[in-house]
C-alpha cells in the first residue's frame, strides 16, 4: 500500500477505490482476525475516552495518517473520486504529538470536549507483504454530540490502515481515511478518525 | 454630514440602525436576518468581485472546475483559446445544472436533462433533432449560451464578477494592491494550488467569518492561545498578554475594504533569526529570513517582480494576513515545523454564502511553483496542519463561530452589538513608502471598522 503525492490541482491524479490489495486474505473468525479486530475496538475506545496517551502507545514511530478529499466526478472519471493531492489530515507521528499536546493545554475546539462514539464495521483484514503487517480495511461511523446541541454531526469513512505485529500487539503504521462527504458537514476535525 | 442609507427592510429598520457610523457598532441582528441576507445577494455578491480558483487547476483546453459565487453555481472552463471562462451553471432552456461533476476535461458541455450543448465559453452549441429546433423556431442561437460572468486573473487568481460594467479588478483592488502583490505577484512563475480545496460547511452566516478576515488582530492572543503555547509566535503560555507577540507592525486598509496585517520580521519571529536587521542589505534580510513559501535561490526573482520599495517591506516587515471584501482570508504565515525548519503555509480561504445560516468554508492551499518538491510537500503539510478543516489554528474559529450565530437568533441578543470602538484613526509611519489606510502599532479595530463600512457602502447602492 503506498500512495503518490502530487503537486497538481488538476484532477487527472484521483484514484479509485478497488476493494483490499492484499492478495492474502485473513479469515473473518481467525485468531488474527479477532486479535486485529479487538483493536479496533480498543482504539475506537481510546479515542472516544480521550485517553489520548493510550492511543499514541497503539501508534508507529514511521505513522502515516491521511485523510484525501472526495469529488465528485461523472462520465469516464466518475469513479475516480479520491484526490490524493490534498488532504483534510496529512500527518505524521510528530505532528499527531502535537495535536494531542495541544488537546491538553488551550484547544477550545475540544474544549469542552465533544462526545465522541466511532462505530466500526465492516473489518477485512489481509496479509501485507512484510510479515507481520496486515492490511485492515474498516467502516467508520461517527457520531460527535457538541455543547448542547441536541443535533449531532456525523461522519462516515472507510479506513484503510496497515497494522504491524509488535511483540504480540498490533500498532498502527498506516491510515487512509476516506471520507464520503466532497464538503463535510463536520464544522471542524479537532477529533481523529 | 453622515449619508442616509437608502435600504430599509420591511419592519423600517434602516441600515444605519443596524450599522452604528457614529459609535462604531454593529447590531447581532445582521448575522440573521433573511431579508438582509436577500439584499446582500443582490447588493454585494452579484456586484463585487468574487475569488473562484486558480488558474493552475485548469491547465488544459476543455479543462473545468465547478464553483460557487455565493449561492450561484459556475462554470470555470479554459477554452481552446487558453482563454478562463465563468458561466453560470444554470442551462438556459429548463434551469438544470449543467455540469454535475466538481472537476475533469470536456470539449463539450451537454445538459444532462433535453441535452443542449455548450462550448467551454459558455456559448450554445445546439440541442439534438437539430432540424425540430427544440431551442425554438425565431430565436437566434447567439441568444441561448449560459450566462456569461466577466473574468479577471490576477497572479493566477480567477475572480469574476457579475458586475459587466462595474469597477475594473485594479479599482476593485485600490490601494491594497502594492501590498497584495507582495504575496501573489512576486516570482516569475507565480504560484500554484497544490491540490483541489478543502470544502466544509459551518452552522453561521457568512459574515461571521467575514468581519474576522477584516484582519481582526485581537483574537488572536486568546481564541489562537495554543499558538503561544506552542512557541509558534515567540513568547511563552506565560508571558502571551505581557509580550503581545505578533500584535504590533502596520495594519494597512483602503476603502475597498480590504486588509493585511504586516508584521515586523525580526522581531515577531525571533527563533528564526535572532539577529537583528539594523544596518543589514535588504537582500542580507531576505537572506536572514526568506518570506513564507520564498527560498533563497528565489530572492532574485523577487527584485525581478516587484518594485525595489516593495521588496524592501516584503524583507522587513511583510504581510502576514488579511482579507479581501468581501468574503476572502488570506494567511501567508511563517510556520515552523514540529521538526525545526519553516517553509511557510500558504492559504487562501472564500467563506461562500449558503443560506442566511450557513457558509462554506473553502480553503485553498498554495506554493510558488518554483519551489522544490520537497518544500511544496512540506507547505501542504504546514497548512493543512494548520488552517483548514483539522487545522489547529483554525478548528477554534470553527468553533466559535457557530455559537456567535446561535447568540444572534435571540429576541434580545439579537439587539446586543459587535464593538469596533478599539480605533487607532490612519496614520503613516514614517518612511512608509506605500499608500492606503494605514495604522502602526499594536493591531486595532481600524481595518475591520473598515470591512463593514464597504459592506455599508454596497448595501447602500441599488
Amino acid at each position: 500500500m503506498t500512495w503518490v503525492t502530487k503537486s497538481t490541482a488538476a484532477p487527472d491524479s484521483t484514484t479509485i477505490l478497488r476493494g483490499l490489495s492484499s492478495r492474502k486474505r485473513v479469515p473473518l473468525g481467525s485468531a488474527v482476525y479477532n486479535r486485529l479486530l479487538e483493536t479496533l475496538y480498543d482504539e475506537a475506545a481510546a479515542l472516544d475516552e480521550r485517553r489520548f496517551d493510550d492511543w499514541i502507545a497503539m501508534l508507529s514511530a514511521d505513522l502515516v495518517y491521511q485523510a484525501p478529499i472526495r469529488m465528485t466526478r461523472t462520465g469516464v472519471n466518475r469513479d475516480r473520486d479520491v484526490m490524493r493531492t490534498m488532504f483534510h489530515f496529512d500527518d505524521d507521528y510528530t505532528s499527531i504529538l502535537m495535536r494531542t499536546g495541544r488537546l491538553q493545554k488551550s484547544a477550545w475546539a475540544e474544549d469542552p470536549p465533544s462526545r465522541c462514539r466511532r462505530f466500526i464495521t465492516n473489518v477485512r483484514v489481509g496479509e501485507c507483504e512484510t510479515a507481520g503487517d496486515y492490511e485492515v480495511v474498516s467502516y467508520l461511523y461517527l457520531e460527535r454530540s457538541r455543547g448542547d446541541n441536541p443535533h449531532n454531526e456525523q461522519l462516515t469513512a472507510e479506513r484503510r490502515d496497515v497494522w504491524r505485529d509488535v511483540n504480540g500487539a498490533y500498532v498502527l503504521a498506516r491510515r487512509e481515511i476516506i471520507v464520503d462527504q466532497s464538503v463535510l458537514g463536520m464544522s471542524n476535525l479537532a477529533v481523529f478518525l | 454630514m453622515l449619508q442616509q442609507a437608502s435600504l430599509v427592510l420591511r419592519d423600517g429598520t434602516t441600515l444605519d440602525d443596524l450599522i452604528m457610523r457614529d459609535t462604531n457598532e454593529v447590531s447581532l441582528r445582521v448575522m440573521t436576518d433573511e431579508e438582509l441576507y436577500s439584499h446582500e445577494m443582490e447588493r454585494i455578491f452579484a456586484k463585487t468581485w468574487l475569488l473562484l480558483g486558480h488558474e493552475s487547476e485548469i491547465p488544459k483546453s476543455g479543462d473545468f472546475i465547478v464553483r460557487d459565487m455565493a449561492e450561484d453555481n459556475v462554470i470555470i472552463a479554459r477554452d481552446r483559446d487558453g482563454n478562463v471562462n465563468v458561466s453560470l451553471n444554470v442551462c438556459p432552456h429548463r434551469g438544470m445544472r449543467v455540469c454535475l461533476g466538481e472537476a475533469g476535461n470536456k470539449p463539450i458541455h451537454q445538459c444532462i436533462y433535453h441535452g443542449w450543448a455548450f462550448k467551454p465559453n459558455g456559448d450554445f452549441i445546439g440541442a439534438p433533432v437539430e432540424r425540430e429546433k427544440m431551442h425554438g423556431n425565431n430565436v437566434d442561437k447567439a441568444t441561448l449560451g449560459l450566462k456569461k460572468a466577466r473574468v479577471h486573473l490576477y497572479g493566477g487568481l480567477i475572480f469574476a464578477t457579475w458586475n459587466i460594467e462595474g469597477p475594473s479588478f485594479d479599482e476593485y483592488l485600490g490601494d491594497i494592491k502594492y501590498y497584495m502583490d507582495q504575496l501573489f505577484c512576486r516570482t516569475d512563475n507565480g504560484l500554484e494550488l497544490l491540490g483541489p480545496p478543502q470544502r466544509f460547511v459551518l452552522p453561521c452566516n457568512w459574515k461571521v467569518p467575514g468581519e474576522q478576515s477584516g484582519s481582526d488582530g485581537f483574537h488572536t492572543l486568546t481564541l489562537h492561545r495554543s499558538l503561544m503555547e506552542g512557541g509558534v509566535m515567540g513568547g511563552t503560555a506565560e508571558s502571551i498578554y505581557d509580550q503581545a507577540p505578533g500584535m504590533y507592525g502596520v495594519d494597512v486598509s483602503c476603502e475597498q475594504g480590504h486588509s493585511l496585517r504586516c508584521l515586523e520580521a525580526e522581531k515577531t519571529f525571533k527563533m528564526f533569526a535572532d539577529v537583528p536587521f539594523e544596518g543589514k542589505s535588504v537582500e542580507e534580510r531576505l537572506n536572514l529570513l526568506t518570506p513564507p513559501g520564498i527560498t533563497k535561490e528565489m530572492i532574485p526573482q523577487l527584485f525581478r517582480n516587484l518594485s525595489a520599495d516593495q521588496v524592501e517591506q516584503l524583507a522587513t516587515i511583510p504581510p502576514q494576513v488579511g482579507g479581501m471584501f468581501p468574503n476572502i482570508l488570506i494567511a501567508f504565515i511563517f510556520a515552523p515545523r514540529t521538526d525545526g525548519g519553516s517553509s511557510g503555509a500558504l492559504a487562501l480561504h472564500t467563506y461562500v454564502p449558503r443560506g442566511p445560516n450557513q457558509v462554506e468554508f473553502v480553503n485553498f492551499i498554495f506554493a510558488e511553483k518554483d519551489a522544490p518538491e520537497q518544500m511544496k510537500r512540506d507547505m501542504l503539510q504546514n497548512s493543512i496542519q494548520q488552517t483548514g478543516t483539522s487545522g489547529t489554528i483554525e478548528q477554534d474559529d470553527a468553533d466559535v463561530w457557530p455559537v456567535i450565530m446561535r447568540n444572534a437568533r435571540g429576541g434580545v441578543s439579537k439587539h446586543m452589538t459587535l464593538k469596533y470602538q478599539a480605533l487607532h484613526g490612519h496614520e503613516r509611519p514614517e518612511g512608509w513608502k506605500g499608500g492606503g489606510l494605514l495604522y502602526p502599532g499594536f493591531t486595532k479595530d481600524d481595518t475591520q471598522w473598515n470591512w463593514w463600512m464597504a459592506y455599508h457602502k454596497l448595501m447602500s447602492e441599488v
